[in-house]
């Protein structure tokens, strides 16, 4: 059977692994050495562990600030690009798009570098006056920080499915409502937002989808830090797994996650519609 | 001043915004990162900042070349061809045959690689999953580690860019090779391939993009200094040079050459790739 390679592809490589952790997640698994059934425990445990609430809501508020940044910055872009012609609105794209294609470790390290104290930024605040600001050691501004550069990296993804979405917009619709009288404006409110709810519900799922599940960019930034202002759910997925050696609790923490996750996939999946 | 003067005032007003935008935010990290590159390191820290009367250096680039950077460049590619290889191949089958052929399973089947495509994304669900199992399993550390790992991620994505171009393939040519004699493997990977030559560069291109700028799962599974791909190097390198920025912007200005230069000439590729639908980010 031709389909057959690629089911068993991602049968033994991404389900199997899924349902092996809801396994070892009953268990006491301390430094990978296999202990006692512990029955629902490590779940207890996850909800008594205050440090994973408070990073579960600020992932939360992470998620949300960064796709809002994108979808908004990104619309304007799609809309700014549309009005272009050829070449002009090619290279926009691709520029647009550069965040998005080099590496988070890459784009991240970026930022961390024109956030230094010595850096850029810091150097024009101090032309205008104000005093040095280390921003990524500052627990107020470093989430602020994170959300920015998640919100940078997609920007121009949700650019580009918008602007494929404008695209499709018929112009005899958008001639038909002005020859009507409608001004440009009401054009856009009225004729092109509507037809752009499926493209911008497609950019929505899947930048909160990636979002939710950044590790790279926190990582690289921020490390979670300074003390947990930017420890997220992946960050302390990441501690509970290679700091405390404790893959009992991180194995349930993983099996929430998914279910999280699965709310979103199922989202997606409503949005593409995918047929055979 | 008349409606239509301001207007065109506004919408000169826009497109210089969006310039500048564009500029500040999405070229000016490059170059600033290129920039501190080939800085010597007494510039780098000067004050006030050196913008562009400094004397150009390579001595970063030497560090990372001595610290085995080129090692990992050399991991990176071959791990990403060999994705991109078992990729369209795996790929194109599947696509074929959820396009041509109706069997037991086939909608639960489609079901999975559809919902393997957010799924992959949602990859922070999968680290945990994947190092107790690969562990379990003794695949932790190997030279096929990654490759695996990465073929898996970016096989759901790649069967749906594919399937897209074999659904423009009328039945007719099926039947006429099938008349000719023609076996179905060489129909495939003769025809089929060569008339879907579009999509299987774009569906190449996510599987390249996925794998050389992949990071967290390689810094898990590997640990042998010699299996480090790029991305787990440049992360190294901030803990190993720590504050440092010279070497740390050389490294991350060469690793990024690869993706920018592929994309630059295959963007439009990319792009049709990434609204067909829906794609990772």
């Amino acid at each position: 059977m031709l389909v057959a390679p690629s089911i068993l592809f991602l049968i033994v490589i991404l389900i199997v692994p899924l349902i092996y952790t809801v396994y070892n997640s009953f268990f006491d698994l301390r430094f990978l050495q296999m202990g006692d059934f512990l029955g629902f425990k490590n779940y207890a445990a996850v909800f008594r562990n205050r440090e994973i609430w408070h990073s579960l809501g600020l992932t939360i508020i992470v998620t949300f600030a960064g796709l809002a940044i994108s979808i908004v910055v990104g619309m304007l872009m799609a809309v700014w690009i549309h009005s272009c012609q050829g070449l002009t609105a090619y290279f926009l794209q691709i520029i647009v798009l550069i965040p998005w294609v080099i590496s988070m470790v890459v784009g991240a390290l970026l930022w961390k570098w024109l956030f230094n104290t010595m850096g850029p930024i810091n150097y024009l605040l101090n032309a205008w006056g104000y005093g040095n600001v280390d921003i990524l050691a500052n627990p107020r501004l470093a989430p602020c920080a994170l959300i920015f550069v998640m919100a940078w990296r997609t920007v121009g993804f949700a650019m580009v499915l918008i602007l494929a979405g404008l695209k499709s917009v018929p112009k005899d619709l958008e001639e038909a409502a002005e020859v009507d009288g409608a001004n440009r404006w009401n054009v856009f409110w009225r004729v092109r937002l509507p037809l752009l709810k499926t493209p911008v519900m497609i950019a929505s799922v899947i930048l909160l989808l990636s979002n939710f599940n950044n590790v790279d960019v926190p990582m690289v930034l921020t490390g979670g830090g300074p003390g947990n202002a930017t420890n997220v759910i992946t960050m302390e997925l990441y501690r509970q797994g290679f700091v405390y050696y404790d893959f009992g609790i991180a194995s349930a923490l993983s099996f929430i996650t998914l279910l999280i996750n699965v709310v979103l996939i199922v989202l997606y999946m409503k949005v593409v519609k995918y047929d055979v | 001043m008349s409606r239509d003067g301001a207007r065109s005032v506004l919408r000169h007003f826009g497109t210089i915004a969006g310039f500048a935008a564009l500029i500040v935010f999405n070229l000016a990290p490059i170059v600033w990162s290129v920039r501190t590159s080939l800085m010597a390191p007494s510039d780098i820290f000067a004050y006030p900042p050196k913008w562009l009367d400094f004397a150009i250096t390579l001595e970063h680039y030497e560090r990372i070349v001595k610290s085995g950077y080129f090692q990992t460049f050399r991991n990176s590619i071959a791990y990403s061809l060999a994705a991109i290889a078992i990729g369209l191949i795996v790929g194109l089958l599947a696509a074929y045959g959820f396009d041509r052929f109706r069997f037991l399973g086939k909608k639960a089947m489609f079901f999975l690689v559809v919902f393997c495509i957010p799924l992959s994304m949602g990859s922070s669900a999968l680290i945990i999953p994947n190092y107790l199992y690969f562990s379990k399993l003794g695949l932790l550390d190997g030279w096929f580690t990654l490759p695996l790992l990465y073929t898996a991620y970016n096989l759901p994505m790649a069967i749906w860019i594919i399937k897209s171009g074999v659904e423009a393939i009328p039945v007719e040519i099926d039947e006429a090779a099938k008349i000719d004699g023609c076996s179905r493997f060489r129909f495939i990977f003769g025809i089929v391939a060569v008339l879907s030559r579009p999509v299987l560069a774009a569906a190449a291109l996510f599987i390249f993009l996925g794998s050389w700028n992949e990071f967290i799962l390689s810094s898990i599974m590997i640990n042998k200094p010699d299996l480090r791909p790029v991305q787990l190097a440049i992360y190294q390198y901030l803990g190993f040079f720590g504050q440092e920025w010279g070497p740390l912007t050389a490294a991350a200005s060469v690793a990024i050459v690869p993706s920018i230069v592929i994309f630059t000439f295959l963007g439009r590729m990319l792009i049709s790739g990434l609204t067909a639908g829906s794609v990772k980010s």
